[in-house]
């Protein structure tokens, strides 16, 4: 009888993790942006990059030329999309970073 | 007063951060205002023979990253002394700026973008005094500006050409900028501007140059606010034509 308990509550244990919602995985992408030195460039960059499928906020570090975004893996841009961001926006693309964990800022 | 120059000239050296636009020079980042807000101020000219105010509305629209084009739509009154106000829409001027050269790096750029004006008469020149030119006007220049997040460099130069007996006259500025505050994004700044302001007229030989201290405020994304005052330190002119000081508070609005 012990035993039919422990299958039964094993059972409905594994059901009830199935039906739990998870975050889902998310890319953490840091882009270098060249040219980025005045605020309303900047704004006109975050505009820009939030339109990107997946965005929800876009972290610009003017002093560096950095952009950080978050999308979720299933919305993961290509290298290639992001660059025509950055290119229609004015700028010039640099170095592209992509991550599953997000990036240490100072 | 001078004392208040040598500061002004200084500055760039102490605060070796970043920068906002130019308010009296080009700028050569067509990004700010792209198709997608204005640029207004008042501008208070006191002259020794009258009192002037402009109100100029800007609107720029980008068709391409590179290329530019817009309006501006002005507002004059003019009040001679001992005599009344006249006003209205002065002459509008329609403009279109391409970039030529950028070289993009971390956090500066430098570029150059050549530019061409076209004023319209519109403004009204039945009146006295007239509010417009009667003329139309082509200008043509280039705009040079070197941004880092060091200081921002700025100059523009060009000839404007009037048919007729009118004079054509060759208009120079420059602009130093540099800001007050720490450089992050989003965050209010406050930006200290140095510029100079020249307009050489070839005949009659009339020069005139204007030195323009300003400041800009930038409180959020959208908005900026900026004033800046006008100086004469070069007036060729005839003396009841000459220019005490203009006085320009203004703003920059970005629609979302």
């Amino acid at each position: 009888m012990k035993w039919l308990i422990a299958i039964f509550i094993f059972h409905i244990s594994v059901a009830l993790e199935a039906q739990t919602p998870t975050e889902p995985e998310r890319v953490y992408i840091k882009i270098e942006v060249k040219g980025l030195a005045c605020p309303y460039c900047a704004y006109g960059m975050e505009k820009d990059l939030s339109k990107l499928a997946g965005v929800e906020h876009v972290d610009i570090e003017l002093k560096e030329g950095l952009a950080f975004l978050s999308v979720p893996a299933a919305q993961k841009p290509t290298r290639e999309q992001i660059e025509a961001v950055i290119v229609d926006g004015g700028f010039t693309p640099g170095e592209i970073v992509f991550r599953s964990t997000p990036f240490k800022r100072e | 007063m001078k004392n208040i120059f040598v500061l002004l000239l200084l500055l760039p050296v102490i605060y070796l951060r970043a920068q906002g636009p130019p308010i009296t020079t080009g700028t050569p980042v067509m990004l700010g205002l792209a198709g997608s807000g204005i640029r207004t101020f008042g501008k208070f000219i006191s002259k020794e023979n009258a009192s002037i105010y402009v109100h100029p509305f800007g609107i720029p629209y980008n068709i391409s990253p590179k290329f530019q084009v817009g309006g501006i739509v002005p507002f004059k009154w003019i009040t001679p002394k001992g005599s009344e106000t006249s006003g209205g829409l002065a002459d509008m001027v329609l403009f279109a700026k391409y970039q030529l050269y950028k070289r993009d790096g971390k956090a500066k750029t430098f570029r150059i973008l050549g530019q061409v004006k076209q004023g319209i008469p519109t403004g009204g020149t039945a009146s006295s005094p007239k509010i417009g030119s009667g003329h139309f006007q082509t200008y043509a220049g280039i705009v040079v500006g070197k941004i880092s997040s060091k200081v921002g460099l700025y100059a523009d130069v060009g000839y404007n050409f009037i048919p007729g007996p009118a004079a054509d006259h060759f208009i120079y500025n420059f602009s130093v900028s540099v800001p007050l505050l720490p450089q992050i994004y989003p965050q209010k700044q406050l930006n200290v501007l140095l510029e100079c302001n020249g307009n050489y007229i070839i005949s009659p030989e009339i020069h005139t140059i204007f030195i323009s201290p300003g400041l800009q405020f930038i409180p959020g994304r959208r908005i900026l606010f900026e004033t800046s005052v006008q100086l004469p330190v070069l007036q060729q002119n005839v003396l009841s034509n000459q220019t005490n000081y203009t006085f320009l508070l203004g703003t920059r609005f970005l629609f979302n």
